[in-house]
């Protein structure tokens, strides 16, 4: 039972039977979203030294046997690296989705609130202490530092302030002075510590593998449930607190929640690849550009952009042969920040000519 | 009012005239100071100690002098004119930009000292620049405070640091050259950059100075300015201009030393009050002597180790920067306000 009708505000909505609406536009940004990230996906497949691609993917998922090379090239370094590559940038922009809302601000970022620095200068922390300390224990430590920056934001601004601007600001305070211990532990620690750090901090989808990408999934399949959830209330956010809480939106319970699903995503995202700057900003604003939604819709559809920025990025770090060695995060803003200045002036435009 | 003004910029005076002697003799034994002293008059090398002194002190604290004053005067300019707390090079892209450039034009181009100065001026307007373009973005309609252009500011300067250390990366080999000059480093060695690039932050202070009076008069008001006969678009660009390329300069010689330029103004202000005329002279007392206690404190705490002095700059100001949050954004008027 879907229904085509019209919504309050005259878009054109799908009704689902159990009163779900889901808008047209949205759905068609999302399809095509999804398009462009497969589209871009099987693109990269075939991006590389080795010369093999996406016919030798096909002929290989049919049970054809590939040479040694080749298949190592496809099944051991692309495919993971894609995949990983998806999951990380969906849930970077998940998280800058969410934390612009309860910020009431476009600008909002996990590395703005000092996320990212809290999750890396944990990390660091323990790569000295213990070199060889496991996967689980740095996903921990990443974790435990975001947290921690999370609840210090929380202290510092006071629960029940906890929205607006304020709580960003003093994010830059805190990712301030986090910072400097950080370029303190780069600049002081052995040379190969120390260059190790800053190809995390300048984020790679070089340790991209099975295990890990075994690791994120079920983290991919909770976002995904947690933006279904999360999405109404990001709605009554944007209106402010005070309407919001006038809505029947429970603020002091579910803001906590809303911040600790941004800090998990962000943590889980440093831990694999490091901290992706302004992607939390440039994947809400460019889905928003596509299809201005809000709620459920605007959270899947900045996830969706965030998953094509770092495919794109990724496969742009591959397409220069290793002539340049290009660390995601540059890539990432080569990729991202033209495509952002576009959106901004196409949007001018837009604005000029309703007027 | 006016006596507790000229108080204010005398004591300044006396602070920075009692803290330049100590960063130059701290650490000499008490016998050695007279001779010390004659040394430096005569600008003669008779022993290890005159050699230490004339060689590695005098140069940082000259460093230091001119990174600090001319970081707290583009501060409190910027403050005033972008009417906001928390402006200043370090929080407006201003640093990270320049750093960025002279970064990008040292590994890229192979550029002599002299172009990397010229790319840190550059890349100190494109940080301003992109920081104003990217607030833009964010919109003026529910910002009452000129907040956005802090959040870009954060933002343009995390996105050009991560581009300087992906750069510092291609070239492992000589990224040890500038990963402490990146962190804001002053050090003896960078004599010879300030050599080359005095001249810009001097001309910088000048122009400040020249026009702290019409500056001071679009503070009260912008109509009220170009009705007492100031061209306030030029007058503000002209101020804007010098305070950001005066702090490019700084960068380019001794890096990002930040956050100077956010704190110094708050300690003026209180006591010299909004007019430029006299808290633009006291600003750049008191940056001074800020940044010589900074740069001692970085020299001598941690003994035998010396620690970059722009950490210990954005350690303090990182704590200010919660501080002023706190009393500005924070207190009983002005909740859901921001």
């Amino acid at each position: 039972m879907i229904k085509m009708t019209r919504a309050t505000d005259g878009k054109r909505v799908l009704r689902l039977a159990n009163g779900l609406q889901l808008g047209t536009g949205n759905l068609l940004a999302g399809l095509f979203l999804l398009l462009a990230a497969l589209t871009l996906a099987a693109a990269s497949t075939g991006l590389g030294l080795t010369h093999t691609g996406l016919s030798d993917l096909v002929r290989s998922l049919f049970g054809e046997n590939l040479a040694g090379a080749e298949d190592f090239a496809l099944w051991t370094v692309r495919l993971p690296r894609i995949i990983l590559g998806f999951m990380v940038g969906w849930a970077v922009a998940l998280s800058g989705a969410m934390l612009q809302s309860i910020a009431k601000n476009p600008l909002a970022d996990p590395g703005l609130f000092g996320f990212s620095q809290g999750s890396m200068l944990m990390i660091m922390l323990l790569l000295v202490l213990m070199p060889a300390a496991p996967k689980s224990m740095v996903t921990l430590a990443a974790l435990f530092g975001g947290l921690s920056v999370a609840a210090l934001l929380l202290w510092l601004v006071g629960g029940e302030r906890s929205s607006g601007l304020s709580i960003v600001l003093m994010g830059i305070a805190v990712e301030t002075v986090l910072s400097s211990f950080g370029a303190l532990l780069l600049l002081y620690l052995p040379t190969e510590t120390s260059i190790a750090l800053s190809e995390w901090l300048a984020g790679s989808l070089f340790q991209a593998n099975w295990s890990i990408i075994a690791f994120f999934v079920p983290l991919f399949a909770a976002s995904v449930v947690a933006a279904f959830l999360l999405g109404p209330a990001m709605a009554a956010y944007d209106l402010g607190t005070n309407m919001a809480m006038a809505l029947g939106e429970p603020v002091r319970q579910s803001r906590p929640l809303v911040l600790l699903a941004a800090v998990v995503l962000n943590a889980a995202a440093v831990t694999a690849v490091g901290p992706l700057i302004f992607l939390g900003v440039l994947a809400p604003h460019i889905a928003s550009f596509l299809s201005p939604a809000v709620a459920r819709a605007r959270l899947f559809l900045s996830g969706l952009m965030g998953g094509i920025l770092v495919i794109a990025a990724d496969a742009l770090t591959r397409s220069t042969d290793g002539a340049l060695p290009l660390p995601l995060g540059l890539a990432l803003t080569l990729v991202g920040v033209p495509l952002f200045i576009l959106t901004l002036r196409l949007q001018a435009l837009r604005k000029l000519q309703s007027h | 009012m006016m006596e507790r003004r000229g108080l204010f910029l005398s004591l300044s005076g006396l602070l920075l005239a009692l803290v330049l002697p100590l960063h130059l003799f701290f650490g000499f034994s008490p016998a050695s100071l007279p001779g010390l002293a004659l040394s430096l008059v005569h600008f003669e090398v008779n022993s290890y100690e005159d050699a230490v002194l004339l060689f590695q002190r005098l140069p940082r604290s000259v460093i230091a002098v001119y990174a600090g004053s001319i970081a707290a005067a583009s501060g409190f300019v910027l403050q005033s004119l972008v009417r906001n707390p928390l402006a200043s090079p370090a929080t407006l892209g201003v640093n990270s930009g320049a750093a960025l450039f002279l970064v990008a034009a040292a590994l890229l181009l192979d550029a002599d000292a002299a172009v990397q100065g010229l790319a840190a001026l550059a890349g100190a307007i494109t940080g301003f620049l992109a920081c104003l373009a990217v607030a833009r973005f964010a919109g003026r309609r529910n910002d009452p405070r000129g907040l956005s252009l802090i959040l870009s500011g954060a933002l343009v300067s995390m996105l050009f640091t991560g581009m300087t250390n992906a750069l510092l990366l291609s070239d492992p080999a000589r990224r040890a050259d500038f990963l402490s000059w990146v962190t804001g480093n002053i050090n003896h060695v960078y004599i010879d950059r300030l050599a080359m690039f005095w001249w810009i932050g001097a001309a910088a202070v000048l122009v400040l100075l020249l026009l702290a009076r019409p500056l001071t008069l679009i503070l009260f008001g912008e109509d009220k300015a170009a009705s007492a006969g100031v061209n306030v678009p030029l007058v503000s660009r002209a101020a804007i201009t010098a305070a950001v390329l005066g702090t490019g300069s700084a960068v380019a010689v001794c890096g990002p030393i930040g956050f100077v330029g956010l704190v110094i103004p708050h300690i003026v202000r209180p006591f010299a009050g909004n007019n430029l005329v006299h808290a633009l002279p006291a600003s750049l007392l008191c940056g001074a002597s800020a940044c010589l206690l900074a740069d001692l404190l970085a020299r001598e705490a941690f003994q035998p180790f010396v620690i970059n002095t722009g950490l210990v700059t954005d350690l303090v100001g990182g704590i200010v920067f919660i501080v002023i949050v706190k009393r500005f954004y924070l207190s009983a008027g002005s909740r859901e306000a921001a």
